[in-house]
């Protein structure tokens, strides 16, 4: 799966920004420690340069927890 | 002769009932059909009893964020009404709101141990996706390292359900696919059932929750909150009616699956 791979900076930058009114930005971590944002939120925004932003292979975090 | 007409009522398609109509005003949704399955609903979930079972009812209709953010049961755009709040790439349409399974949630701000009364509890979605995610929460939130859970979701092949004790209550129940309404309910300390469409799945559970409690987090859609870390388990589904509220009967759970497949057949949306 494809995601869009962001800095720390960008990452925080995005912080109650809403990707289209009433649904805001969910910037987190992959396994790697890589700040991401999702495909659907790259498509839908209006911010042009979250469209210019580098693809990634997606790498979840697996939880520890057994939950 | 002179005749009065009130031109809203016909823009509210004759529905009188005054929740639906605060719903519809708040989203501002005028389509005929909507207006009709949304009046019908509250109608009848009045009627049947488990519309007073309810805190929050997250009917999805509208196509966007912006309409299907709002609880039916208080259509304000506040935290206190349990209004969600939409985060990461979820896909707003008129069938519901579809979760990516990456990064999307929405927070429901309702707090299991403030909101809702213990040993008495349901939750319920409605999904429109075929396939059982694995590690999937669509409705929950949880406690690391202590014991509270309350928690709805999927695990390969199963439901999962959590009202509390997640290390003795957890119920895992076998389900063809994970289309349709999913509802959980405890109803007592020893009764906590689990159903598909209005249809008990296997057995109860009947060990004891006494002394147990609810967790102190908001329960979010889409993912597990899980404190201290970070949201856990995020769902690929595709939801199309939700809702939280106190435990249902056996009855109850049956009409409310009848109520709300009726209304997403109104909108030609029902699986």
């Amino acid at each position: 799966m494809i995601v869009y791979l962001l800095t720390p900076e960008q990452a925080e930058s995005l912080i109650n920004v809403e990707v289209v009114q009433d649904n805001f930005f969910n910037p987190i971590q992959d396994a790697d420690g890589n700040w991401i944002i999702s495909q659907e939120e790259v498509d839908q925004c209006n911010i042009r340069w979250v469209k210019s932003l580098p693809q990634i292979e997606y790498n979840p975090v697996i939880p520890k927890d057994p939950y | 002769m002179s005749f009065l007409v009130n031109p809203y009522w016909f823009g509210t398609g004759g529905c009188t009932d005054a929740d639906a109509l605060a719903f519809l005003t708040a989203t501002g949704i005028t389509d005929p059909t909507i207006t009709s399955a949304i009046c019908t609903l509250v109608t009848s979930m009045k009627a049947n009893g488990t519309w007073a079972k309810c805190n929050a009812i997250y009917p999805f209709v509208g196509g966007t964020s912006t309409t299907h953010m709002y609880n039916l049961k208080s259509p304000l755009n506040v935290n206190s009404s349990f209004r969600l709040f939409f985060s990461g790439g979820w896909t707003h349409s008129a069938n519901g709101a579809q979760a990516n399974g990456t990064n999307s949630f929405a927070d429901t701000y309702l707090i299991p141990s403030s909101e809702l009364t213990l040993l008495n509890t349901h939750l319920s979605f409605y999904s429109r996706t075929y396939t059982i995610g694995n590690g999937q929460r669509d409705i929950a939130a949880y406690t690391l390292g202590a014991t509270p859970s309350f928690s709805l979701g999927t695990n390969t092949g199963v439901l999962i359900s959590d009202h509390y004790w997640y290390t003795t209550n957890r119920m895992s129940r076998s389900i063809p696919n994970a289309q349709g309404m999913m509802l959980t309910s405890r109803t007592s300390d020893t009764v906590h059932k689990a159903y598909r469409n209005g249809t008990q799945l296997g057995a109860t559970d009947n060990v004891s929750n006494a002394g147990n409690v609810m967790p102190s987090i908001s329960l979010y859609l889409g993912v597990a909150n899980v404190t201290p870390l970070a949201p856990t388990s995020y769902s690929t589904k595709e939801y199309a009616f939700a809702s939280i509220g106190a435990g249902l009967s056996d009855a109850e759970a049956a009409t409310l699956y009848t109520d709300v497949q009726a209304f997403q057949t109104t909108l030609s949306r029902n699986v």
